[in-house]
């Protein structure tokens, strides 16, 4: 802007466009929705490719009768009505859900006292952060065959303590009991998955800025309140995501059961992804089989639906 | 950190806790130690000691290294995690920003159907996936889990994105906007920088789930030179029903210890990441 | 058979095409140097490493100097890591030419007929034991060429047997639940597999049942039998064997963890393959002296055993069916198997009954048990056709639960119910 009014009037107003321009692809692509667009479409494709062709297929099996090296019968709802009808699928179902459950809750809780606790200044915290993230870098087929071992009635590392304490003249049967079993298999996947809960929390513990604290501080308030009114608020969005996808995750466990226990003992620790398995495998009905694995979206789509409405509330 | 910390309250604010974690995540790795490095006879025994040694013997390491393509095991896996994971970033980049950061139609329904993708199990896919594959003649390659694995980690890896994408003020792009930067450069130059510590956490899980996956691998890498460690190390370590523990054990350490040394470095970086980035206001 | 050379002409042409396609697109490139044509051959790695080892280094060379053609073995994961292998290679017609079929009910549809094979192995090994035919005939045709037997014997610890007052391996059932609950008083309980496994359960469990009387489904396929009163007898004593003898853990076992069980001295006996006693024999020489195997126990109705049949099949979509059907003869001719067989210790004992009185088994007599297995051995379906159905019962554990569920304190009357159900849902 000039000092001179009268110069200003002079000059043409700088004005809005009234008159079509000629496309510019530059300002094209800085338009919100194109960008945005243009930046979607690779990852889309690809995941169209190789998600949804493998889905749909995976959907269409599930009202088929599929027996392996045989061809398809159409079938309708009978997949559904079949499992419907089985206790072992319902036993499944609820196996899920309580270890998903369990182990996302001791998971999250840990973690977000491992981050709290990582959030404060000390020597080799890279170093410690490495190791602490051990469970989660070894393979799950290499960490749950030592699972195994560590859960021995005899030789285990858990019975010996309880031994060598005093506190039982012959350890619990770890695997063998189906209440205990349970519990095992959620406490392994709690200590697989619990670093990554503390790492990524921590990382959205570090993003909060340090002023905001202060000027609570000074504003008077303790440890606690500074945690539940500026801390945890502000880590809500990263908690939610972390948690959901660890939701996910849990849900469709497969690996450790399957090395574990197998499912067992009699069906104890059977979980939706482990039942869907030894039908398609065992019983060779990739069509039943690939039911039980879509009968796991709506509940598990139910349970994330019933948490992101919880966190909407506050 | 906030505050200044006396030496008690460190003490039960910081060592205690430290310690407990440490025992809980680390226990088993002790164990694993302990148990590759015994001979079997002592591996065996019901009355030895199962964290102390009496005599160490390196037949274990010895053995997997010399009898097994161990070595070449952990370079597949390395490669296929690197690759998937850049691959998962980049395209989890792409899904996460228009998605978190930008108005446009479609948007809310794009999000969902991305949710919803995630939901999807293995145990569905497999079948339909290894038929694809089979199609594209990549069986017995490591391009074929190259390509797959990114189904497994995009979806996450651009949720994990959103999250942090989310957390920076659009004040900060609009005001780069108005400064006379294109969108490129402001999601490139201001935004990205500053969630360096969301693309670590992402980088790291994707890493981790890609090295540590089993059914794919099963299925798409069948020659034993090709293979990754999961597939490697059951295939030729469990046979029949003998495990070869203590091979077993001395793998897991092998296998864990140099990607958890790999992070140790990342988390540096990580670090001045974050001193970085908050000092914004 | 037709002329060599021309059949490795067609060969090459075939495979060089398949080579060159997967060295553009992979990312490690196919032996480049694949000149000789290709045969791949997968099976489950062995126990006895040995065998693969005898496979990979004399019988591989042997067929590729007498014909050219490279055989491609590729070994997957023992313990059910090959069935996903197996079934996503029918299904997606996957390159491999040959394979150890082991769920052959799941998928004879897409095995190719190997009857002209099967029948001259049959007949040049003085006959094969009838029991396997049931696993590998379909509709009057052979779809698979019986390989060997994994025999599922009691494997025990002798000494402790002996201190007990046992000096021969108990001969009925009921000696079998004294000695049992005697050593379990003395420390040394039995440790009977009754989890999530494949092997070490059925091997003991389904010969009770037979040898009591009982069946699971007629041999009509149709008829549920498991409804009786020798069933419930059975579900008695195995909840009375499980309480008096046996150590808690073996309820959730999966087939290796009665290997651990016994190779760190936590157990007197149990049911399994060779692979403990060679194991001992190997790793723990002092154990592996006064270790043993005998048969089932016998029961009212006779002695039993549970097949652990292995075969061997051509996968119908096989790039060229006379060259693989070539491979598997020359295999399973006594020049190239006798030697195999052999590399095993025997492990696979085979089912033709030349090898019967071979010499291998004069080796370690502790391994003759394993031999007889194969007369009173029945394939687990028994006596209902091998067929998919009675897959899905092994896989989805109903008899094996019905056990579980027993000596978690269920009663007897519930457990068989929920066990019929189960049956019903599968057999209709």
């Amino acid at each position: 802007m000039s000092v001179n009014p009268v110069l200003d009037a002079a000059r043409p107003a700088p004005q809005a466009v009234a008159a079509p321009r000629p496309f510019r692809p530059r300002e094209w692509l800085e338009r919100e929705a194109v960008f945005s667009w243009l930046m979607l479409t690779p990852p889309m494709l690809f995941l169209l490719a190789f998600l949804g062709y493998p889905f749909c297929y995976g959907v269409y099996l599930s009202f088929v009768n599929r027996p392996v090296a045989q061809p398809a019968t159409f079938v309708g709802l009978a997949n559904f009505v079949n499992l419907w009808n089985d206790p072992i699928f319902w036993q499944a179902v609820w196996n899920t859900i309580r270890f998903t459950g369990a182990a996302t809750v001791l998971k999250l809780v840990g973690g977000l006292g491992m981050a709290l606790v990582m959030n404060q200044n000390f020597r080799m915290k890279g170093l410690t952060r490495a190791l602490l993230l051990l469970p989660f870098i070894v393979p799950t087929v290499l960490s749950t065959v030592a699972w195994q071992w560590i859960l021995d009635p005899g030789m285990g590392l858990f019975n010996r303590l309880l031994m060598f304490f005093n506190l039982v003249t012959q350890g619990p049967s770890w695997l063998g009991n189906p209440t205990l079993a349970m519990v095992s298999v959620i406490l392994v996947n709690t200590w697989r998955g619990l670093p990554f809960f503390g790492i990524t929390i921590l990382a959205g513990l570090q993003t909060i800025p340090v002023e905001l604290l202060e000027s609570a501080t000074i504003d008077g308030a303790g440890t606690w309140q500074r945690f539940r009114h500026v801390t945890l608020p502000l880590l809500m969005p990263v908690i939610f995501i972390v948690t959901t996808f660890s939701i996910i995750f849990t849900f469709f466990d497969f690996q450790l059961v399957y090395v574990l226990t197998g499912g067992g003992p009699a069906n104890a620790t059977h979980l939706m992804a482990t039942y869907a398995y030894a039908i398609s495998m065992g019983g060779g009905q990739l069509g039943l089989g690939s039911a039980v694995a879509l009968a796991m979206v709506p509940v598990l789509g139910l349970v994330l639906l019933a948490m992101s409405w919880y966190v909407r509330k506050d | 950190m906030v505050g200044e910390l006396t030496w008690s309250r460190r003490i039960a604010g910081l060592w205690i806790p430290l310690g407990a974690l440490f025992v809980f995540a680390l226990f088993p790795f002790v164990w694993m130690a302990a148990t590759s490095l015994k001979a079997n006879a002592e591996l065996y025994d019901p009355k030895a000691n199962p964290l102390w040694i009496r005599h160490p013997s390196l037949e274990h390491y010895i053995g997997l290294l010399r009898e097994s393509n161990f070595l070449l095991w952990i370079g597949n896996t390395m490669l296929v995690a690197v690759v998937s994971t850049l691959i998962s970033l980049l395209l989890g980049l792409m899904l996460a920003y228009p998605l978190a950061r930008m108005r446009f139609p479609g948007a809310g329904l794009l999000a969902l159907s991305v949710a919803v993708a995630y939901l999807v199990p293995q145990t569905l896919l497999f079948v339909p996936m290894a038929d694809l594959i089979n199609r594209m003649s990549l069986g017995d390659t490591l391009s074929a889990v190259m390509l797959t694995y990114p189904t497994l980690l995009v979806p996450f890896c651009a949720w994990l994105l959103m999250g942090y994408f989310k957390t920076v003020p659009r004040e900060l792009e609009e005001a780069a906007l108005i400064d006379g930067a294109s969108r490129w450069r402001a999601m490139t130059q201001v935004i990205l920088p500053l969630c360096t510590p969301g693309f670590l956490s992402a980088g790291i899980f994707a890493f981790t789930l890609a090295q540590n996956e089993f059914l794919y691998a099963l299925l798409f890498l069948n020659t034993s030179t090709i293979r990754t460690v999961p597939v490697g190390i059951t295939g030729e370590l469990i046979r029949g029903d003998a495990f070869y523990w203590g091979q077993l054990m001395a793998a897991a350490l092998l296998g864990s210890l140099p990607v958890a040394l790999i992070y140790s470095f990342f988390v540096k970086y990580y670090v001045a990441g974050l001193t970085a980035g908050s000092v914004k206001g | 058979m037709g002329h060599p050379t021309s059949r490795r002409e067609f060969l090459k042409l075939a495979t060089t095409g398949a080579a060159g396609a997967t060295v553009g697109s992979g990312w490690r490139p196919r032996k480049a140097s694949a000149k000789p044509a290709q045969i791949t051959f997968l099976r489950e790695s062995s126990y006895v490493k040995e065998f693969d080892d005898y496979f990979k280094n004399v019988l591989i060379p042997r067929y590729q100097q007498e014909t050219g053609i490279k055989v491609n073995y590729e070994i997957v994961a023992a313990g059910g890591s090959a069935v996903p292998r197996l079934v996503s290679i029918v299904e997606s017609k996957a390159p491999v030419d040959v394979a150890w079929v082991q769920l052959e009910w799941l998928y004879r549809d897409g095995l190719l007929d190997v009857s002209d094979i099967a029948e001259e192995v049959g007949k040049k090994g003085g006959g094969w034991y009838p029991a396997v035919k049931d696993l590998s005939i379909q509709d009057g045709k052979w779809k698979s060429v019986p390989f060997g037997n994994i025999g599922q014997v009691m494997v025990y610890r002798r000494d402790w047997f002996d201190a007990a007052g046992f000096t021969s391996f108990p001969d009925t059932w009921e000696e079998f639940l004294e000695a049992g609950t005697k050593l379990k008083k003395a420390g040394h309980p039995f440790g009977m597999s009754m989890g999530h496994g494949f092997a070490d359960n059925n091997s003991w469990q389904l010969p009770l049942l037979w040898s009591m009387g009982a069946q699971v489904v007629d041999k009509d396929g149709k008829t549920i039998h498991l409804d009786s009163n020798e069933t419930a007898k059975a579900v008695d004593y195995v909840r009375k064997l499980y309480k008096d003898a046996c150590l808690d853990d073996c309820l959730g076992w999966t087939d290796p963890a009665n290997n651990k069980a016994f190779l760190t001295s936590q157990i007197s006996c149990t049911n399994n393959a060779t692979s403990i006693l060679i194991s001992a024999k190997r790793d723990l020489p002092e154990m592996g002296k006064v270790t043993d195997q005998a048969l089932n126990p016998k029961g009212p109705k006779g002695r039993f055993h549970s097949l652990v049949a292995t075969t061997h099949g051509i996968f119908k979509h096989t790039a060229d069916p006379e060259a693989a059907k070539h491979f598997l003869r020359w295999l399973m001719d006594p020049k190239q198997v006798t030697g195999w067989y052999r590399s095993g210790f025997m492990y696979y004992a085979p089912f033709v009954h030349a090898y019967d009185h071979d010499p291998e088994w004069d080796k370690e007599p502790r391994f003759k048990p394993d031999q007889k297995v194969l007369e009173t051995g029945k394939l687990p379906s028994w006596p209902a056709p091998a067929d998919r159905r009675a897959g899905e019962v092994l896989s989805k554990w109903v008899v094996v639960d019905m056990f579980a569920k027993a000596a978690t304190g269920k009663s007897t009357k519930d457990v068989i119910a929920e066990a019929v159900t189960g049956l019903k849902q599968i057999y209709g």
